[in-house]
Parts: C-alpha cells; sequence; structure tokens
C-alpha cells in the first residue's frame, strides 16, 4: 500500500490548486493535476514518466523530465518543481514571483505526509480525551455510570458509530486490497513490452517479425546457458459457457488466458511457482484422453490461477476448488489441469496458464503476442531498459516497469475510494445527529446534576469537559467494537475488475484490513463524538445553577 | 364515523405539537433520517438501474448474438444479412422483429496528443435501427422524436454524418455543424472523416457521452483498405462486435436459439445467442461481489442505522413524557391510544424527512448534478429512478416504524400509578 | 442577637426581578447580621423573599443593589467564576430534595465538593470518613442515593455539606421532604452540628418545629423583615 490514500488527498488539494499550474510534486507515486485546455507533455529522460489524462484533467505522475507545453520545449523539471501556465500561454519553472499560496502549500504538506497526519490525529484526539479526563474535576465514573444507567440509549447510540466505523473499514479494506493486488502483480525488475501505441497487453498486438531481436537486447537477465529471464506471451479474453441443469438460464463467465512459450521461464520472470502436486503443461500443452484412443480431440493441458480454481469449482455439486487432474470445458475442448498456481494476492491469480501456441490459435492470435515480459537486474535498471526498448529504432514498441503498468491498474481504485469516502461522510452527518439527541437528551435529563454541580462551585467549563467526555467515550466503544466488526472482514476474497489505462483485469482480491484503516475508522468515530457532543456539552455548560435545580 | 374522523383529527393535531415541541430533537432526527435516506436512495439508484439491465424481460426481449468463445467478440459482416433474418430458413421459423448490427469505432482527433479530449468512441449501426434498438430512445418525447428522426435520415443520406452526446461535445470542444477528423485506434489506419449533424436531446440523459455513426462509413472504408492496399485490413474480416435482434417473447427467443446454433453458417466463428439481459449480467459477474456488498452489506446497515436514530429519538422522548402519558391514561386514553400517538409522531417525521430527501436527492442529482458519477463497467453515471420517492416513503416510515416499535410499547405500558408515586 | 462578631452581614439589600414589563420587588432594602457560630431560621409564606435572601448569602445570586458580607469578602460584587470558588469554599449546602447525584454512591457524592480543592487523596478520603462518622453512615458509604431511605439521603446530604469545612451551612427546607421521625434526626444532627463544630447555619423552613430548633428566627413577608424571635442558646 504506497501513497493510495494521498489520491483523497490529491482530490481535495485540487480544489486548491489554481488553474493553469501544474505542481510536480513528491517522488513518483504522487500525483498533482492541471486544469488546462491545452495539454502539456512531458517528454521522459531518464525516469518514469506516464501521463493519464481524463476530460477534465490532465495528471502527471512522474520522477523527472523535460516538459513540452504547445509544442515548445520547456526544459527539464524535476520532482518539486512548480510549473504555471501563465493565461497568455506562457510557461515558467519555478517562478518565485508566484508565490504557492499558504493552503495549497499546505494541502501540498498534508498530501506528502498523510500518514503522519493520521495518525498525529489520532493521537491527538486520544491525547485529548485524556486531558479532558484529567483536568476534568468531575470524576470520569460519573459520566461512564450513567451510560450504563441509560444503557438503551448508550448502546443504541454506540451502535450508529460501530455501524459506520464497521461499513467504513469493510469498505476501506476493499479498496485496499485492490491497492496491494496491484502492488504485488508487478516484479520490481520486469519490464513489459508491448506494441507501439498500447498502453494495455489486451490491446496489443506484437506480430512476430516485429519482435526482432529485442529479447537479446542487453539488460535482460540471462537465465541458465543460453536463455534469458524474457517471457513471450499471448494474454486473451476467452467466454466460458457454465454448465446449468435443463431449464435453467444459460450461463457464461469470461476467462483471462495467458499463452506462454516456456513455462519455467515464465514462472521465473512472474515469480510464482505451482502449488505441490501439480506440474507444468508439456512442450505441446497436450495430452491424449486417457483410456480413449479413439479419441480425436486432445486435452488441452493447463495450469490455473488458485483463485479461477476455486470460482470454477463453484460451479460443480460440492462446490470444492478444481485440482491436479480436473478438467473443465473451454471453447469446445476440454482443458485437464496440470499444476494450480500459488498466487493469491496478484491478477494471475484469476488466468489460465496454456502453451502459447495454443491460446493464440483457440482465440484468434495465432502468429502474434500481446506481450513480452523481461527481467533487469534491478527497479532502476528496468527503468532504463524500458527506455531502451521505446527508444529502438528496430522495431516500434512501447515498454513500461511492470510496476508502473500495474499502478496504472489502480483507477478504478481511486474512483471506489471517492465514491467510499462520500458514503462514509453521508453516513457519519446521520451517526452525528443521532449522537447530538443522545447528548441533549443525557443533558436535560441530568439538568439536576449538572445544577448541584454548579452550586457546589463546579466552574462551567468543568461541565463541558464532562459532557464532552461522555460523548467521546461513547464514541470510542462505539469505534472500537466498529473496528474490530471491520476486522473480521480481513481476508475476505471478492470479485472486482481493476483497470486503468485502457485496459481491465478480472481478478480475485482479498480484502486488507491495515492498520491505517482502523485509525481512520477510529478517528472517524472520534470526530463524530466531538461533533454530536460538543453543542449539547455547549448548552449543558449554559445551563443556571438554580433553575435547573426547580 | 364522523366522530371517528373528529377523533383522528385530535389525534392529529397531538401529534404534530409534539413534533413540535422539542424542535431541537425533530430537527436532528429529520436530518439524519435524510442524511441516510439520501445514501439509500444513492446505493438503490445503482442497484435497480442493474437489475433493471440484467433482468430478464418476458416479451419484446433483444438477443444478442456475439462472438461464442472469444472476447472482445468480433463477427464478420457477411453473418448480418442472415442473423437479422434469425437464421430463419424454414417459412415457419422464427423471424425477428427488429435488429440492429453492432460496431465500434474509435479514434483520436489528434494522434499525437494521446488524451480523453482527443478520444472519441463512435457506435456504427444502421442509421434507422437507433430509435428503435437503442435503449429509451423510443421513450423520447415527440418533438425530441422527431428530432432525432431527422438525424437519422440525414445520417442514411450522407454517410459521413454522425451524432455526438452532447457532454462529449463539449469534452472535445466541438460544435454541431463542425467536421472532424479521427484516426482510427481499433481499426488502425482506417481514418475517418465526421460532420457533427446534430447532439442527443437532454431527455436522452445515458447518451450525454455517447456517439453514433453510419456502419456503412466504416464498411465502405475498410472496403477501400482492401483495393489501395491489396490485403484485407487485419480486422476488417470481423469488424462486427454483435448483431442485437428484437423478438416477441421467450418462447420465440428459445426456438430463435436453436435455429441459429444449429445453422451451419456460423461455425468459423461460432456465435452464441442470449438475450441482452443474460448477456449484460455475464458481463457484470465480475462485480457481483461489489454489487452484493451494496445491497446487503451497506443498504442495510444503512437502515439499520437509520433505525437505531429514530429508535433512539423517541425513546427519548417517551422517557421524558412518562408522565405526561400517565396523565393522558388517567383522562381515559386507552394503551392503544397512547402507542398511536407515539407511532404517529415517529412516522411523521420518518414519512417527511424521507420523502423530502428522496425528492430532493432526485431534483439535485438527476436536474443538477448530471446524475451519480459512479463509473463501474460501462456505465458512467446513475440517475435517481422516478420511484425513489416511494422509496423515501417507504424506508422514512418503515425505518420509523421498525425504530418506534419498542418505544411505543413502553409508553403503552407507563403504569399510572408508578408515574405518580415517583414524583420528585 | 448574639454577642459574637457577625459572620454574615446583609447591608441595605435590594432584589428585583423583571417579569415581562412588570417589575417584582422580591427583597426590600433589607438589612441582616447573622453572628459567628449561629443557627438562624428564616420564615415566611410562599413568595416572602427567605429563599432569595439565602441565595443571596450563599452566593447563587446577586443582589440588585446592597452588600452582602461574608466574613470579609464581599460577595455581592463577586464574578461568577470567583463566586463558584468562594462558594467551594466557603458553603455547604443542604437541600430539600437531597439533590444527590443518582449515580454515585454515598461517599462519593460527599467527596464530590472535595474534587475541587488541592487535596490529596488521602486527605479527601480523611475528610469524607469524618462527615460520613459525623452523619452516621460509614456503613452505607457505598449504597447508592436510590438505595438510601430519605432521611439516610439527606444525611449524606449533610456530610457532603459539611466535608469541605465550610465557614457557612445553608439549608433550604431540610427536612420539608422527611416524615417526622426523621426530620427530628436530621434537625437534631444539625444542632449537635452547630453546638459541637460550631458551624454557622442558615436555614429556610416552613416548619414552626424545624425553628424551634433554631437559635433565632428572622420571618420575612412580602421582601421585609417582620418579626424576630430570639430564644436562648441553652435548652433543656
Amino acid at each position: 500500500m504506497r501513497h493510495w490514500l494521498s489520491g483523497l488527498c490529491m482530490l481535495l488539494a485540487l480544489s486548491s490548486v489554481a488553474r493553469g499550474e501544474i505542481n510536480i510534486g513528491d517522488k513518483g507515486g504522487i500525483t498533482y493535476s492541471v486544469s488546462s485546455s491545452k495539454t502539456p507533455q512531458v517528454v521522459d529522460d531518464e525516469n518514469e514518466i506516464v501521463i493519464t489524462a481524463d476530460a477534465k484533467r490532465l495528471e502527471i505522475k512522474f520522477k523527472a523530465g523535460r516538459l513540452v507545453y504547445d509544442g515548445k520545449d520547456c526544459g527539464t523539471i524535476k520532482t518539486g518543481d512548480r510549473v504555471a501556465i501563465e493565461p497568455d500561454g506562457k510557461i515558467t519553472v519555478n517562478d518565485e514571483s508566484r508565490p504557492v499560496t499558504g493552503l495549497v502549500a499546505a494541502w501540498r504538506f498534508f498530501v506528502k505526509h498523510w500518514r503522519e497526519f493520521l495518525y498525529g490525529s489520532l493521537a491527538a484526539a486520544l491525547a485529548l480525551m485524556v486531558l479532558l479526563s484529567l483536568i476534568g474535576k468531575v470524576p470520569v465514573s460519573y459520566n461512564v455510570r450513567n451510560l450504563f444507567v441509560r444503557w438503551k440509549t448508550t448502546v443504541m447510540t454506540a451502535l450508529a458509530f460501530t455501524l459506520v466505523v464497521a461499513l467504513m473499514t469493510v469498505m476501506m479494506a476493499f479498496v485496499n486490497g485492490m491497492y496491494t493486488l496491484t502492488e504485488s502483480s508487478g516484479q520490481l525488475g520486469n519490464v513489459m513490452i508491448l506494441s507501439s501505441g498500447s498502453n494495455d497487453e489486451g490491446f496489443s498486438n506484437l506480430a512476430f517479425d516485429d519482435v526482432g531481436n529485442v529479447e537479446k537486447m542487453e539488460g535482460i537477465q540471462p537465465y541458465g546457458n543460453d536463455k534469458r529471464l524474457a517471457s513471450k506471451e499471448v494474454f486473451v479474453m476467452g467466454n466460458q459457457t457454465i454448465p446449468v441443469g435443463p431449464g435453467q438460464k444459460p450461463k457464461r463467465r469470461f476467462v483471462q488466458i495467458r499463452g506462454i512459450e516456456d513455462p519455467v521461464v515464465a514462472a521465473l520472470v512472474h515469480a510464482l511457482s505451482l502449488k505441490p502436486g501439480g506440474q507444468w503443461f508439456s512442450e505441446a500443452g497436450v495430452e491424449e484422453v486417457s483410456g480413449d484412443k479413439a479419441s480425436t480431440q486432445n486435452l488441452i493441458q493447463a495450469v490455473i490461477g488458485n483463485g479461477l480454481a476455486a470460482e470454477m469449482g463453484s460451479d460443480r455439486a460440492g462446490g470444492k476448488p478444481l485440482t491436479v487432474g480436473d478438467t473443465f470445458p473451454l471453447a469446445d475442448r476440454t482443458w485437464k489441469i496440470a499444476g494450480v498456481l500459488d498466487s493469491s494476492g496478484s491478477t494471475f491469480d484469476s488466468e489460465i496458464w496454456v502453451k502459447r501456441q495454443i491460446a493464440g490459435e483457440q482465440f484468434g492470435k495465432p502468429a502474434s503476442y500481446t506481450s513480452i515480459v523481461v527481467r533487469a537486474a534491478g527497479e532502476k535498471e528496468a527503468i532504463k531498459l524500458a527506455d531502451k526498448v521505446k527508444a529502438s529504432k528496430e522495431t516500434a514498441l512501447n515498454a513500461l516497469t511492470e510496476k508502473q503498468y500495474y499502478s496504472n491498474m489502480a483507477e478504478t481504485s481511486k474512483q471506489f475510494l471517492y465514491a467510499i469516502v462520500v458514503v462514509a461522510m453521508v453516513m457519519a452527518a446521520g451517526g452525528v445527529f443521532g449522537v447530538m439527541n443522545t447528548m441533549f437528551a443525557a443533558i436535560s435529563q441530568r439538568s439536576k446534576d449538572i445544577g448541584v454541580l454548579r452550586i457546589m462551585g463546579y466552574q462551567r467549563r468543568q461541565i463541558l469537559i464532562s459532557f464532552l467526555l461522555e460523548s467521546l467515550v461513547l464514541a470510542l466503544i462505539g469505534g472500537l467494537v466498529g473496528c474490530a466488526a471491520g476486522m473480521l472482514a480481513d481476508g475476505w476474497t471478492a470479485r472486482s475488475i481493476i483497470s486503468g489505462g485502457g485496459g481491465a483485469k478480472f481478478v480475485v482480491l482479498r480484502l486488507v484490513v491495515s492498520k491505517e484503516i482502523l485509525a481512520a475508522g477510529l478517528l472517524l468515530s472520534l470526530f463524530m463524538g466531538m461533533l454530536g457532543g460538543f453543542f449539547p456539552a455547549i448548552s449543558a455548560m449554559r445551563l443556571r445553577a438554580l433553575e435547573s435545580l426547580r | 364515523m364522523l366522530s371517528l374522523l373528529g377523533t383522528l383529527a385530535k389525534f392529529a393535531v397531538i401529534i404534530v405539537k409534539n413534533v413540535r415541541r422539542n424542535l431541537l430533537r425533530t430537527t436532528f432526527t429529520s436530518l439524519g433520517t435524510m442524511t441516510l435516506v439520501l445514501v439509500v436512495t444513492l446505493v438503490w439508484s445503482v442497484l435497480s438501474f442493474i437489475d433493471d439491465q440484467t433482468s430478464e424481460k418476458a416479451n419484446d426481449l433483444k438477443v444478442l448474438i456475439t462472438e461464442k468463445n472469444k472476447s472482445p467478440s468480433r463477427l464478420p459482416y457477411a453473418y448480418v444479412s442472415s442473423l437479422k433474418e434469425g437464421a430463419a430458413r424454414a417459412p415457419d421459423d422464427v423471424r425477428p422483429v427488429d435488429y440492429m448490427t453492432w460496431v465500434f469505432y474509435g479514434g483520436m482527433l489528434d494522434p499525437t496528443k494521446p488524451s480523453r479530449e482527443n478520444f472519441i468512441f463512435l457506435i456504427g449501426g444502421e442509421p434507422e435501427k437507433i430509435p428503435t434498438m437503442m435503449e429509451e430512445l423510443d421513450q423520447l418525447g415527440p418533438a425530441d422524436r422527431a428530432r432525432l428522426d431527422r438525424a437519422v435520415q440525414r445520417m442514411k443520406e450522407q454517410r459521413n454524418a454522425c451524432v455526438i452526446g452532447p457532454e462529449q461535445l463539449k469534452t472535445m470542444n466541438k460544435k454541431v455543424g463542425e467536421r472532424i477528423k479521427v484516426s482510427g485506434l481499433i481499426f488502425k489506419g482506417i481514418d475517418l472523416e465526421f460532420e457533427i449533424i446534430d447532439t442527443f436531446p437532454d431527455a436522452a440523459k445515458r447518451y450525454a457521452q455517447t456517439s453514433v455513426m453510419n456502419i456503412e462509413y466504416l464498411l465502405a472504408a475498410l472496403e477501400e483498405y482492401k483495393v489501395t492496399n491489396k490485403k484485407p485490413h487485419p480486422e476488417g474480416d470481423a469488424p462486427v462486435a454483435f448483431v442485437v435482434l428484437r423478438v416477441k417473447n421467450r418462447a420465440e427467443l428459445e426456438r430463435l436459439t436453436a435455429q441459429i446454433g444449429d445453422s451451419p453458417l456460423y461455425t468459423a466463428p461460432a456465435v452464441r445467442c442470449e438475450s441482452q439481459g443474460s448477456a449484460i449480467s455475464s458481463f457484470l459477474e465480475a462485480y457481483k461481489d461489489i454489487f452484493w456488498g451494496m445491497r446487503w452489506l451497506l443498504g442495510p446497515a444503512v437502515l439499520f442505522t437509520l433505525s437505531l436514530v429514530i429508535a433512539n429519538a423517541i425513546s427519548i422522548s417517551v422517557r421524558e413524557r412518562r408522565m405526561e402519558i400517565a396523565l393522558l391514561k388517567v383522562l381515559g386514553f386507552r394503551p392503544g391510544h397512547v402507542m398511536g400517538l407515539v407511532l404517529g409522531e415517529a412516522l411523521l417525521i420518518g414519512t417527511l424527512s424521507g420523502v423530502f430527501s428522496a425528492g430532493g436527492a432526485y431534483l439535485l442529482i438527476n436536474k443538477l448534478a448530471g446524475g451519480i458519477p459512479f463509473p463501474i463497467a460501462w456505465f458512467q453515471r446513475f440517475f435517481i429512478p422516478d420511484q425513489a420517492l416511494w422509496w423515501g416513503l417507504a424506508v422514512g416510515a418503515g425505518t420509523a416504524f421498525v425504530g418506534c416499535i419498542f418505544p411505543a410499547l413502553s409508553a403503552r405500558s407507563v403504569r399510572v400509578a408508578d408515574v405518580f408515586s415517583k414524583i420528585a | 442577637m448574639s454577642d459574637a462578631e457577625p459572620i454574615v452581614r446583609v447591608v441595605g439589600v435590594h432584589k428585583y426581578f423583571t417579569r415581562g414589563a412588570e417589575r417584582v420587588d422580591v427583597l426590600q432594602d433589607l438589612t441582616v447580621d447573622v453572628a459567628d457560630g449561629e443557627f438562624l431560621a428564616l420564615m415566611g409564606p410562599s413568595g416572602s423573599g427567605k429563599t432569595t435572601l439565602l441565595n443571596l448569602i450563599a452566593g447563587l445570586d446577586t443582589p440588585s443593589a446592597g452588600e452582602v458580607w461574608v466574613g470579609s469578602e464581599l460577595i455581592s460584587q463577586m464574578s461568577e467564576t470567583g463566586l463558584a470558588r468562594w462558594r467551594t469554599r466557603s458553603v455547604g449546602f443542604i437541600f430539600q430534595f437531597y439533590h444527590l447525584l443518582p449515580v454515585l454512591s454515598a461517599y462519593e457524592n460527599i467527596e464530590l465538593p472535595l474534587l475541587l480543592l488541592p487535596l490529596s487523596a488521602a486527605d479527601r478520603k480523611k475528610q469524607v470518613m469524618t462527615a460520613l462518622e459525623l452523619v452516621g453512615l460509614t456503613d452505607r458509604m457505598s449504597h447508592r442515593p436510590g438505595q438510601l431511605s430519605g432521611g439516610q439521603q439527606q444525611r449524606v446530604g449533610i456530610a457532603r455539606a459539611i466535608v469541605t469545612d465550610p465557614t457557612l451551612i445553608v439549608a433550604d427546607e431540610p427536612t420539608g421532604d422527611l416524615d417526622a421521625k426523621s426530620a427530628d434526626e436530621i434537625l437534631k444532627l444539625l444542632d449537635e452540628l452547630q453546638r459541637g463544630l460550631q458551624k454557622t447555619i442558615i436555614m429556610v423552613t416552613h416548619d414552626p418545629h424545624a425553628a424551634e430548633r433554631a437559635q433565632r428566627t428572622l420571618h420575612l413577608e412580602k421582601g421585609n423583615l417582620v418579626e424576630q424571635t430570639a430564644r436562648k442558646l441553652e435548652r433543656a
């Protein structure tokens, strides 16, 4: 989970970024946006540069490069530089006469340090509670016991906190699962080589002639005596007709098939292995139907992702995951499972791997690859290698590091994140109103208590502290239970699609409840408690001693 | 009868007065209800649209013919002439009522600047089939329909004419009447020039980002490519994405499926014949868990939270008014009456807030915000359906009822003696 | 009138409330001295101003005109915060309806005023235990108010009033909610406090029987002092 919450911060930051200004921030992963009718382009120099654009704004993710705007070269820019588009279309880089306004600067700082802010705010909220209970003279046991006395109201209110926090935790865990998936699918040293102009293997088409000697390029790690860690692959999507009982609605599913030339090399490149008991498909990729020599069609040998094995298993009676030796129908052929990939947590979990030739012939790409994935020595070398491939005069190819490829796939996650934040905020608002009701009622019920305390000499602020603390205690309890309930979702699996950069992949992802999510949930709960408790506490503070005793 | 009405009216007066007594609490409860009903409305709007798209219609249903084993589906154009007849051979074979061929053509206005502003995606088909075979366009008002018909007529006469959705136009910064030159992306090397002859009417909300063109234009360009380059375009042998047929009922669908399945015409590639609903549900299968979560986790949890908020508010009110309730009983109110007062109060707040929230969401989101921006699958935006007003009413009333049932029972069982003995 | 130096001096005090446009005079040009260690009863019909006078002396309210001195402090001029602080140190309150916090035990209720003073936990405990012993409720100290009888609750109330060792104890109808027997016990307790600990007690009451316990009774009517009765210090 890299900077995914920073996406959220960015959304908020957008509103404060002046139109026409590009802010290049932080290391690679963080993105700033620009609103402009003309599209600036960043020509890469040495580091990863990706431009993705949507209808309204342009997003640039990179470390350094040359900026070209409206056909004019504006020089090299790097992380931390500030680029402004003047009204007349002129570009200025790091123009000190255009100071960063306080708000923008503050947002940038916030985006950069979101994790510190999150934990800091939570620590501050908890510290505030401790502080309030220390400077408060009304014993905390008074509040706690009152919570017990009106336990029905307490339970109802705390449950509202619990539900909001638990829901938020589950939803965030889903998004986090998406990010984790895209994070863990790419290998650091890997470079994906695609056909020129395509950013996704689903749209890439590398005719055998086009590939040339790309796998012989320098910088690709060797393997064995004469081989290299280069996996030539064809990635296709098939429709599987799901067997249903008579009279039932016909069903089908999309399956992703990856044809590979050399399974051993592919496994090394993608750092995957088979689960015990399995083996890779044979050189031919097919086998005869045992005991039935008369059968005209051979069985296609396949290696199947763990997640897909489970999903396909749910078709059959009993629902047990498919395993080595089982068969399944696809594209009017019978496929036999030779091995199961130990692939959970990556996009390969939902794929079928077969001999390249078979995948190509079955799915209409008999003479082409969709991608070649090669392994460089490390992350830096991978970036260099990708640049070299792209710059090659011999071939017209596109290349990007696998990390970048998969982080582009996180687009969907961002959309979900925004949707979740909106839903969580609206729900929280609903919860706050509930808390306010509870606290106002608590105060009107205990106005006599407040009167006595005031007569005895308790100051107004002591009353405020006492009731605020009560609301916070309620929020803390509800929030903690909510976090605990939300944690149950950790490890749930869910099907989804990840997409971005034009491509999409069907995946089975695992919900991941992280410390950050729990902290955010608890913080939300305390925030609700603070907001819901503050106004009632103010009203309690304003009660007049003598009148409240009448 | 009259006296009953009179009694009810008096009850209503008491209920309204009770609601107005603690304005602060009523406000908070109703604001809480409104925000939570809003969430439910948003969630259900998405789900109901998805359900509607994937539901199996019994009559007048659309059938999708796609490539059987591969995705994305690509069919030879030669299939169309027989497919539009439902592969009917015998005189009593089923023939579709209507059909449309779909091709997808996408490309860049300026191929050197790959950006969303530069990208256009067009659906190509037989122009005359657009009003009848594309979703919801048959529901346009007479004026809009006449406008669409004029555009269709023009597309038929002028092959390079296209209709572009208003939002797409804005994104590209183009106007009706302008010409655009598109460099093909899906069909590489097939660059087409279009004249934008019209935009979709505002009433066709779902077409804000959609563009349509005449299929003939693309087919002719592919033919030209073949002649110029002396070899067919790589994608030219199978340019069709799918064919949509319309049949009268499910029985016809089954016969049609058999006809097409048995036909020797469709072997390379083989075709799949399925109702549009089931095709869409296959596409959405991957999102099933997300929809499941929305339907069974998010929705119920919000409803439950809403019940809690109302239950809390009403039980506080009942507790505060125990004395009064006892007094009412002394005056001859029966337990049922007391319960009715509490129920009435909760229902009044819940129902009004629910309707108000759903109605507000309907107006704000559909009219002002232009839909819920929740891009999932190929849907960009979701709209609040007309029935959302009923949801607001039902959710408000339902959660209010559930929420106040226990407080109402406790109010019902207030014992006169208990209360008076506890004075002070 | 006692010979001792007055601890409370109410000088020319005037108090009125405005009800809408109407002005209601509750106390008119009232001057009262209370001697240190005196047990004073305030009597009078409803609306006579006796509770208002008590509130002024206890620093719960400020006069419209005139001065209220307690010891060397002019409390009629204090700010609200100042009054709150002064009350904590100098006044113990006893109410008709006890006004104990229902969720706290007898012990904790008595401890409440001490929490505002800079005392160690050990000191607080000592003081609470002393107060509990004085009112004879050591065995009930962990009971909640709901588990105590009216008389017992009022004794907790008294213990809470004396636990800070205040200069002044004010009691508003302390026996008004009690049966005759319990009322008698409470009055006896107040008597003992006054005599044993030399506490100044000012008590508002309707009950002539209760007033008899006091050394001096002031009768108020419509905001004016109408009668004073003093009894001998020594009683049978």
